[in-house]
């Protein structure tokens, strides 16, 4: 522990030494008195200053939890020499906070361990690293003092709660293995599709007993398989722009972890592009265990400022299988991720924008000229938009606040009117 | 002497101005001036009122060191730290036994200066060699603080 001395104590050794002094020179007996006590105090200060060599440790009751979920941190604290006075200090980020009181002064007996409770609260999504605590040990009347960083930093992963999706977009086309999403090829299934006459090798349970006695002949049932799909979140972080803990990173993140959570629910396959200045990605999986590789990946999420030109052909291939759905949560401000959009698109995948909008994070100036350059970017996103319908991709604008089905029923509505022509 | 209780009462006030510049700006670098400038003026009312010893000088001197510790427990009360009522007993006795201790060194200080075995050249030194051992380890403190 580093050991401080308080300046007090060589204030009072200064006065008593002043005051001896001017009682020698003055020849008055009053003025040595006035010295004595405080001559007294540097003496007793100076004397018993013994590291009281503390020992912490900081343990969680837990490494992972949601938002606004309480997570117990045990301080423990042991002094062989015990300590009349010990402030204690666990540095949370801003996301963490404590209902108990953080800093705080304890008393320490000779070798009795001391433990303390800290509920900590998470308030928002991350993954943090709780400690180390800050301690200072101060003699009884805080002539000395003694600093030390202890206890070890302990890992602490909050998860953005995840928000209820009454409807998913499904993909214009499914993959070849069992799922919940009906394909619209036919097959075997549950869905009844059509009826086709009878060939050699139909089972005779498919046989529509009905139809075959109205025309004379056997027909059969078709149905709708049942399939999955491939959905590739792909996240724009470029650039943030939020205000007051939200922000457009913020509700990216927040969709995406509530979009693979409920799609990983129905068997699909789900994989992961981070676009920015830092490029990641996750292969298309199912299960699980792919939903923490995600919501983990998310957790690191964080804006790298880059200048470098990247377009999807950076991406390995496989990061996006044919026939999946490409799901874009992007706030439109960085022309790399709006031409790597579009070039997808150019590339036939089935495309859809989620604007994360943040125009709800910009004001716009007081001054005539701040105005008009309000308006003119709100143009150029208006102008983008119609860039991306052009090409026939579905884009919605996601306001904060706004419960993301929304933006999910204005896609699913889009698609239902306007469908990409097929060659 | 009207003229000197003006005096007095003036740096009285510069030393208690120092003070509450102490404890309203939280620095603890005009403790050691105030302390100095409440000494003055009692160094200066000792003078007005003759040469007679003193016998208040305990008094004063312990309630010198105890406005020190005073502002001191203040300054250090400056960070919102939630304290334990133990420890807060512990600094209060801790503060009252030092007190106490420097009134009984004041007290005795006074009563050797009464009593009539103290005289000499002997005594004198004594005392110019407790005066320089002080003034040594106060240079050595400040060194080590600095």
């Amino acid at each position: 522990m580093t050991r401080i001395v308080s300046p007090r104590l060589a204030a009072y050794a200064g006065l008593a030494a002043v005051g001896l002094l001017a009682g020698l020179a003055l020849g008055r007996v009053e003025l040595i008195a006035l010295a004595a006590p405080f001559a007294l105090a540097a003496v007793a200060a100076a004397a018993p200053a013994r590291d009281p060599q503390i020992e912490a440790t900081l343990v969680l009751d837990r490494e992972r939890a949601l938002e606004s979920e309480d997570v117990h941190a045990t301080l423990e604290l042991l002094s062989p020499r015990g300590s009349d006075r010990v402030e204690i200090l666990l540095p949370l980020p801003s996301e963490l906070r404590t209902t108990a009181d953080n800093p705080r002064a304890v008393a320490l007996a000779p070798g009795v361990p001391r433990t303390i409770e800290l509920p900590i609260r998470c308030e928002r999504w991350g993954a943090f690293a709780v400690g180390p605590l800050l301690l200072r040990a101060r003699d009884r009347l805080g002539f000395h003092s003694w600093e030390a960083r202890l206890g070890g930093r302990a890992p602490l992963r909050v998860y953005p709660s995840v928000e209820t999706l009454h409807a998913l977009l499904p993909p214009l086309d499914t993959q070849v293995f069992v799922g919940n999403q009906v394909s619209r090829a036919k097959g075997e299934g549950i869905e009844f599709a059509d009826v086709r006459e009878w060939r050699p090798g139909d089972r005779m349970r498919r046989i529509n007993w009905r139809a075959s006695a109205r025309r004379g002949e056997l027909w059969v049932n078709e149905q709708h398989p049942e399939r999955n799909t491939d959905v590739v979140l792909f996240l724009d972080t470029f650039i943030d722009v939020g205000s007051g803990g939200r922000g457009t990173l913020d509700l990216t993140v927040r969709a995406a972890t509530s979009l693979a959570h409920r799609y990983l629910q129905r068997k699909d396959r789900v994989g992961l592009v981070s676009f920015g200045g830092f490029l990641s990605w996750l292969l298309p999986a199912s299960g699980a265990l792919q939903l923490y590789r995600i919501v983990d990946s998310l957790l690191q999420m964080d804006i790298v400022l880059s200048f470098a030109a990247k377009g999807v052909d950076v991406l390995p291939p496989r990061t996006l299988p044919p026939k999946a759905l490409v799901l874009a949560l992007t706030p439109l401000l960085d022309p790399r991720s709006a031409a790597a959009l579009l070039d997808l698109r150019a590339r036939g995948f089935d495309l859809v924008v989620i604007e994360v909008s943040p125009v709800p994070f910009v004001h716009p100036g007081k001054d005539e000229l701040a105005q008009l350059s309000y308006r003119v970017w709100r143009l150029s996103r208006e102008s983008l938009r119609a860039r991306y319908e052009q090409a026939g991709v579905p884009v919605v604008e996601w306001l904060d606040g706004v419960p993301l089905n929304v933006p999910l029923e204005e896609v699913a509505a889009f698609r239902r009117y306007a469908r990409p022509a097929r060659a | 002497m009207p003229a000197f209780a003006g005096l007095v009462v003036g740096i009285g006030l510069v030393g208690a101005l120092l003070l509450a510049v102490v404890l309203v700006r939280n620095t603890d670098e005009f403790l050691p001036w105030a302390l100095v400038c409440l000494g003055v003026a009692y160094t200066v009312s000792l003078f007005v009122h003759g040469s007679a010893v003193d016998t208040g000088a305990p008094l004063v001197a312990a309630g010198m060191l105890l406005c020190g510790e005073l502002a001191a427990w203040s300054l250090d009360a400056r960070h919102a730290i939630a304290a334990e009522r133990e420890v807060v007993l512990r600094r209060a006795l801790a503060l009252a036994a030092l007190t106490l201790a420097g009134l009984g060194a004041a007290a005795a200080v006074i009563a050797f200066a009464a009593s009539s075995f103290g005289g000499g050249l002997g005594w004198t030194v004594l005392g110019a060699v407790a005066a320089v051992a002080v003034v040594g380890l106060a240079a050595q403190l400040v060194r080590r603080t600095a």
